[in-house]
């Protein structure tokens, strides 16, 4: 079978006319219209159908609750593919066709700053999970309608940072992985240790997918450092822990902790391991609210839920939204949520734990300090999440947490 | 509805621009570039760190397609050794050259993390429906051209040796043409053209990364010109729309078919979209608008 020309365009045309058929999005007053857009596709793949589907069942959940100030919550998801350019397609969609007040679940930087002109020309929220720096301060956040539930690469430098002089270290270096993420890190490090009085003694961004660093790695140990500080991912980091094992040094190294995982312990052992600290932004496990999520993450996704922190994170973008709706009244519009969002997130107040919790309260006139399943949250006045910091230390099978440093 | 319609129509007048610009190389020329997502980076951040540090827009336009021209003309000279397949991996390799180039320059392109707030174009248009208006019709006005331009091309003494350099370089070069250089404008031109397309994408998106020169880019627009014909001019310019069409009208498959989930429907969008591919070349291998299989 083989079309000619006309049947051919015949056929596109039948085609795109049925595809552009105006289909029923009529807009119910007692609805509030979310938007899920996650990079469920592309390189953001692994977390993004989680952050969806966690964003899906949270708002059925918040729905099934009775919803917030006798609104229900409609979640129209959409994929990001991890690309600005589809993003900024995907947002048009969400605000324009399905009128969305809000925008949550946005992972990649870069499709963040894409979006964020289109949601604050549209007067929508937009809550991320990007760690740019851009993303805080104008021109980006210049409506203060964005917010972000991961903490900067900035803020985990200046956990380092911390760190390191807890420890007695006197002479760092660093080791960054050419991106944002890893430069953000070791560069975040830098200025808060030298806003100490220190200085590094060397400071090396290194190109990814190399089979070997040892050439970056002498240049750093030349210089004699008593702790490396790194801003790596995992494959880098097992290649680089392993030469520098090789050359008998006995330098230190302070990791974030997505640099470390399972297979990483597995294939190297306590004599590497013993030498490193690991820093994590401290989720609330054992936090209720932490509970609460692992539960619907199991059952949507049949895995355990401290393995996508973004996730988490979406599920704490839902809960504070409904929590903001609901605060904020009937009715309330967008502007007036919004302006709901940062008390909502603490430091101050009651501290609640779920959505349920956190209504009941409010309609008893508390002030409630929703503390979530990511992090305490307490969003601060760029709208960025201030969590606590972990130092993580091996202890012959895992890494254990020996202390929590605050910034 | 309308401003999402819009937006879809900017971007497929931008990328239609590649589509042409490869078009003319591969379809009327038969140099395979593979890396004309080099000269598009090219022109996106050349708008971007001008119109970032005050400079008129105008001059990122014309300093992208400057820029781009000036980086194919070594191409066009390693286009006198390379054929085929040769050329295709180095004109790739060119393209990683300038993503490497741009992340490595930290002080001009601010490496891996972007230029972001390039100034929209004509943006003293508060209105939000103006403002797209006007872009998608200056991009459509530049489309037209490009299109009328290159008919005329085709056409031309210039087009008829062109065609005869993808159908057989030897004869070209036994009746006393020299091939080289007529390629090498071919891949110039080409290039330009790309680069005024990575402006207008700049200014549109509004950020720059060096996430966005990826091959992937490249390989969309083989997609379109493949899918609309290759070779045809008009194909170019519907292979595009029909690329865009697949792509983004697969977002409404979720409200048309409610009982999948519509995160696996984000996954099934990519098959859809390679689906099609392979139909295309099974049923209508010529592309949309080829009537002949001239190869």
């Amino acid at each position: 079978m083989r079309f000619d020309r006309r049947q051919t365009l015949r056929l596109m045309a039948a085609g795109t006319l049925a595809a552009g058929l105006p289909r029923g999005a009529s807009a119910q007053a007692e609805e509030f219209r979310v938007g899920a857009l996650c990079p469920v596709t592309g390189a953001g793949a692994t977390f993004g159908a989680g952050m969806q589907k966690t964003i899906i069942a949270t708002a059925a959940r918040i729905n099934a609750a009775g919803g917030a100030a006798g609104r229900t919550f409609r979640v129209f998801a959409d994929d990001d593919q991890t690309q600005p350019q589809a993003g900024v397609l995907a947002a048009k969609k969400l605000l324009e066709v399905n009128r969305v007040q809000a925008i949550l679940g946005t992972w990649s930087s870069g499709v963040s700053l894409a979006v964020i002109p289109l949601t604050n020309e549209a007067g929508a929220i937009l809550m991320n999970t990007s760690g740019a720096p851009a993303l805080s301060v104008p021109p980006a956040n210049a409506k203060h309608l964005s917010y972000r539930f991961q903490a900067t690469n900035d803020r985990f430098g200046r956990a380092f940072a911390q760190i390191a002089a807890r420890e007695g270290f006197k002479r760092p270096a660093t080791m960054a992985f050419n991106n944002a993420s890893g430069i953000g890190n070791t560069e975040g490090f830098a200025k808060a240790w030298k806003a100490q009085g220190g200085s590094l003694t060397k400071a090396v961004v290194y190109e990814p997918n190399q089979p070997s660093y040892r050439s970056e790695l002498q240049s750093v140990l030349d210089t004699k450092p008593d702790v490396i500080v790194m801003g790596s991912y995992v494959a880098d980091t097992a290649i680089i822990l392993r030469e520098w094992y090789q050359t008998g040094a006995t330098t230190k190294f302070i990791l974030p902790d997505w640099a470390v995982n399972a297979s990483t312990i597995a294939s190297l052992g306590e004599d590497v391991l013993s030498n490193c600290i690991t820093v994590e932004s401290v989720a609330n496990e054992g936090s209720p609210a932490f509970a609460d999520f692992d539960a619907l993450y199991r059952k949507e996704m049949g895995a355990p839920g401290r393995g996508n922190n973004y996730a988490a994170m979406a599920y704490d973008m839902m809960v504070l939204l409904a929590l903001a709706v609901e605060a904020a009244g009937p009715g309330a519009d967008v502007a007036a949520i919004n302006a709901r969002i940062i008390p909502l997130s603490g430091p101050d107040g009651e501290v609640v734990s779920s959505f349920a919790q956190g209504r009941d309260a409010l309609k008893a006139g508390r002030t409630i300090n929703y503390d979530g399943a990511s992090s305490v949250l307490d969003l601060d006045q760029y709208g960025d999440v201030t969590p606590d910091f972990g130092a993580y230390k091996f202890n012959g099978k895992s890494f254990e947490r020996k202390y929590i440093v605050k910034i | 509805m309308e401003a999402y319609l819009l937006a879809i129509a900017i971007f497929v007048a931008i990328f239609t621009l590649l589509t042409l610009g490869l078009n003319l190389q591969y379809g009327l020329t038969g140099l395979t570039n593979f890396g004309l997502v080099g000269f598009f980076g090219i022109g996106a951040y050349a708008s971007a760190i001008l119109t970032t540090h005050g400079y008129p827009v105008v001059a990122g336009f014309a300093a992208g397609a400057a820029l781009a021209v000036i980086a194919a003309w070594p191409i066009g000279l390693v286009a006198l050794r390379l054929r085929d397949d040769y050329f295709a991996i180095a004109t790739l390799g060119l393209s990683e050259v300038v993503r490497v180039a741009i992340i490595s320059e930290k002080e001009l392109t601010a490496g891996v993390q972007g230029i972001p707030g390039i100034p929209r174009l004509f943006a003293v248009l508060e209105s939000r429906t103006w403002q797209p208006l006007l872009l998608l019709a200056v991009l459509v006005a530049a489309n037209l051209g490009v299109v009328l331009v290159m008919r005329r091309i085709a056409r031309s003494p210039f087009g008829r040796v062109i065609g005869a350099i993808r159908d057989n370089e030897e004869a070209v070069r036994a009746l006393g043409k020299d091939p080289a250089r007529f390629k090498t404008q071919v891949l110039m031109v080409g290039a330009g053209l790309s680069a005024v397309a990575g402006s207008f994408y700049a200014h549109y998106v509004g950020y720059v990364t060096p996430d966005q020169i990826t091959p992937l880019v490249t390989f969309q627009i083989w997609m379109a010109m493949i899918l609309g014909g290759t070779g045809r001019i008009s194909g170019a310019v519907l292979g595009t729309l029909l690329l865009m069409l697949l792509i983004e009208g697969a977002r409404f498959l979720p409200d048309l078919l409610p009982f999948v989930s519509s995160t696996a429907m984000a996954e099934l969008r990519v098959f859809v979209v390679g689906l099609a591919l392979v139909l295309f070349t099974v049923y209508r291998p010529q592309g949309l608008m080829g009537e002949v299989a001239r190869r």
